[in-house]
């Protein structure tokens, strides 16, 4: 039977190259710098070709290069921060308080808006509906589960309005904000809350068309996206990520500040999210 | 909105685009299918061998292969994190358990005497295993190995579908952008992958050396998936926080809510695809009808049962809405491809001589076919179908996490919003429903005398 020592060596060979395969990662150093995203329209090649001008900004600025990785949800992007997978990234104010929580992520800055933001209720027009109480037994978008201006406060919201999601709406979760405002526009949903900062994008490069949607409820303002660093991340390294963003201008910066849908960006401190994890807590999302 | 999924996007362009993942999806296949061969191969022999202990290996390999692929993904993602090496993880781990099983219930039927043989010339048990269970179950072995690799490359774009990367997070992506032309594009991509496989594997059986070929193909996979940072430490917080599993009371009164609506998707979805698979199976049975006929039904079979029940749901979901009615199309449009392929060989394969004689009285084709193939195929015809619903009560678990809803979706949720301990105790409830109908089904068969079929 020759086969037989043959496949005994084989499998020798094998497992001697497995530990090769397991010590070498080890040994080798890591020189680039990974930044992640949470997925504002879905995780695809596509997307993240066009986010290379951020990634060549950052780069430059950081003197180092950059990996640009927008994992497939919200959840992913907090756990890659914990694996060490990340080293920055964008989160919104739900996944931040949580990555803050389990893995100590230290906030860094935001965009000026992201102290005052709000939350859009969508409705595709010439549906009857003026306020959140017309929304009983209609068919509902929320974004990602973790998202807070695509579930956690407009769900507060409904709340207030004495709506139960559970019961009054026929809801499911879209993974992202495009895809709430497409659903709406199709006609796939009859409603859906939106971040405003998207829904405006969308609206003004023509992804969405402005006769087909209309808004008609928007949510009193609250703390949103941030831009955060590994407790591990060396401070200056964490800083000089800081100033890169500090340092975007309108007008010399239009491309990069697109990207990312703001125009000033400012230091961002954990006790802004105070109030978020008061709501987080009681709508038993945190 | 059907509409929108056409034309695929076929722009150079995005074909190069697709090259990492297609390679992610491909190497994770072949990465996974190496360890599993390495865990899997030793642990069949050891069973096989019937040395102490091997009943306790084989029951340990029937339990893990009771969790569903895409829970062990979901487990695999949250303790590597995104990317390849979470999906080559899972995939390794549930193949290494299906390996090990099927491998040693082929061990445990292979002839026994040349085995007394080597037993009476007093060969130690493992020696018996290695000179006798392993050259005389070659054969069976590269077709089930072969067979398992094509499963695996299928099962490596589900678990993209929870964060393992390539195809099927790429899939997810375009989906949730709305970008259905890529979408479909990645379809076609998956098509033609599986159909290049099902040639190999027919190359393998034939010639079953070349599949050491494959080692360097898988080591290769390893080297390149490997992930970069073993974060061990966060990963045993992480597995220390599933414990101990817990549902708060709104969740546990819930609970009968959504396995019903899970056992719901797989009863309506088998049933959908056993309606369905009828006429489709007599129209592709070649003693039925026309060879053209024959040939593009099962065309069209060929390319339902190509894309995973998740995939179909991934684009359901889309169509016709979240909900348990997505789920139930998805189980039945692959189910169909199943079941009308089996169904068509059920038939092909019928005793000639009840249908000549009918053929005789001069009954139309149609009649032949009711009142002579159709009661002759029954039996198989109803073994398959079981298995389909044994099958289809686990998808059914799995395509609850992208939509469907019922207990993979409550499962998914409790994932997503870092409820660990709640994620465990589905995984666990998910995990003893899916032993206890293969149980049921095991029992029901041999109740009725059918013949055990493996896989």
């Amino acid at each position: 039977m020759p086969l037989l020592p043959t496949a005994a060596r084989l499998v020798a060979l094998a497992v001697l190259l497995l530990v090769a395969a397991i010590a070498a990662p080890e040994a080798a150093a890591r020189d680039s710098i990974r930044v992640g995203m949470i997925p504002d329209a879905g995780s695809t090649q596509v997307s993240v070709e066009e986010k290379a001008p951020l990634r060549d900004y950052l780069a430059k600025a950081m003197g180092q290069s950059v990996e640009l990785i927008i994992p497939t949800n919200y959840n992913a992007t907090v756990e890659a921060l914990g694996n060490e997978t990340l080293d920055f990234a964008y989160l919104g104010g739900l996944t931040y308080i949580k990555a803050h929580q389990l893995y100590g992520v230290v906030p860094i800055v935001q965009r000026d808006a992201d102290r005052e933001f709000h939350a859009l209720f969508i409705v595709r027009s010439g549906l009857p509906i003026q306020s959140l109480q017309d929304l009983k037994g209609r068919t509902f978008a929320f974004g990602d589960i973790n998202s807070t201006s695509g579930h956690l406060m407009p769900f507060e919201a409904l709340r207030r309005a004495g709506i139960d999601a559970d019961k009054d709406l026929k809801y499911r979760y879209t993974g992202s904000h495009p895809a709430t405002a497409k659903a709406v526009e199709t006609g796939a949903i009859d409603a859906g809350a939106i971040d405003e900062s998207v829904y405006q994008a969308m609206q003004k490069d023509g992804k969405l068309d402005g006769a087909k949607v209309r808004v008609f409820f928007t949510t009193p303002p609250f703390v949103d996206y941030v831009w955060v660093g590994r407790m591990q991340v060396d401070a200056a390294v964490r800083a000089k990520f800081g100033e890169a963003f500090l340092a975007l201008q309108p007008g010399r910066d239009d491309r990069i500040l697109a990207i990312l849908r703001g125009n000033k960006f400012v230091r961002a401190t954990d006790d802004e999210y105070d109030t978020l994890r008061r709501v987080a807590t009681d709508l038993k999302l945190f | 909105m059907l509409a929108g999924f056409f034309p695929p996007d076929l722009s150079l362009s995005y074909l190069a685009a697709l090259t990492v993942p297609l390679m992610q999806t491909i190497s994770m296949a072949a990465g996974g299918m190496l360890i599993a061969c390495l865990i899997g191969l030793p642990l069949a022999m050891f069973v096989g061998a019937q040395v102490r202990g091997a009943r306790l290996a084989y029951g340990l390999l029937s339990g893990l292969r009771a969790i569903p692929d895409l829970t062990l993904a979901i487990l695999c993602v949250v303790v590597v994190g995104i990317g390849p090496a979470a999906g080559m993880l899972a995939l390794a781990i549930f193949y290494a358990a299906m390996i090990g099983k099927v491998f040693a219930d082929l061990f445990l039927a292979a002839d026994w005497r040349p085995i007394e043989a080597l037993r009476s010339v007093g060969a130690t048990r493992l020696m018996v295993a290695f000179y006798g269970l392993l050259p005389m179950t070659l054969t069976n072995l590269v077709s089930m190995g072969c067979y398992s690799f094509e499963c695996a490359v299928r099962a490596a774009v589900i678990v993209g579908a929870v964060g393992g990367g390539g195809l099927g997070a790429e899939l997810v992506g375009t989906i949730n952008a709305f970008d259905y032309g890529r979408a479909t594009t990645l379809i076609i991509l998956l098509v033609i992958v599986v159909s290049a496989l099902d040639s190999l594997s027919w190359l393998l059986r034939r010639h079953p050396r070349a599949v050491l070929l494959l080692i360097p193909l898988g080591l290769a996979a390893l080297w390149a998936n490997w992930p970069e940072t073993l974060a061990l430490r966060h990963a045993a917080t992480t597995i220390g926080g599933m414990f101990p599993p817990a549902l708060p009371l709104p969740a546990l009164q819930a609970l009968p809510r959504l396995l019903l609506e899970t056992a719901f998707i797989a009863g309506a979805g088998t049933l959908l695809a056993a309606v369905l698979a009828v006429p489709l199976g007599l129209l592709a049975a070649r003693n039925l009808v026309p060879a053209p006929v024959a040939m593009a039904t099962r065309m069209l079979l060929e390319v339902l049962r190509a894309v995973p029940e998740v995939i179909w749901g991934l684009v359901l979901v889309t169509l016709v809405g979240v909900g348990p009615i997505a789920g139930v199309v998805a189980l039945g449009l692959h189910s169909v491809g199943v079941l009308g392929k089996l169904y068509a060989e059920a038939c092909e394969n019928v005793r000639r001589a009840p249908v000549q004689a009918l053929e005789a009285t001069g009954a139309r084709r149609l009649a032949v076919a009711c009142y002579a193939i159709l009661p002759l195929a029954s039996a198989p015809v109803a073994i398959h179908t079981l298995f389909r619903l044994e099958w289809n009560l686990r998808a059914a678990s799995v395509v609850g996490m992208i939509g469907a809803g019922g207990i993979g979706q409550a499962l998914y949720n409790a994932q997503q919003l870092f409820f660990y301990d709640q994620m465990m105790a589905y995984v666990l409830i998910t995990w003893a429903i899916v032993l206890l109908a293969d149980a049921l089904s095991d029992w029901t068969r041999r109740r009725l005398g059918w013949a055990t079929v493996i896989a």
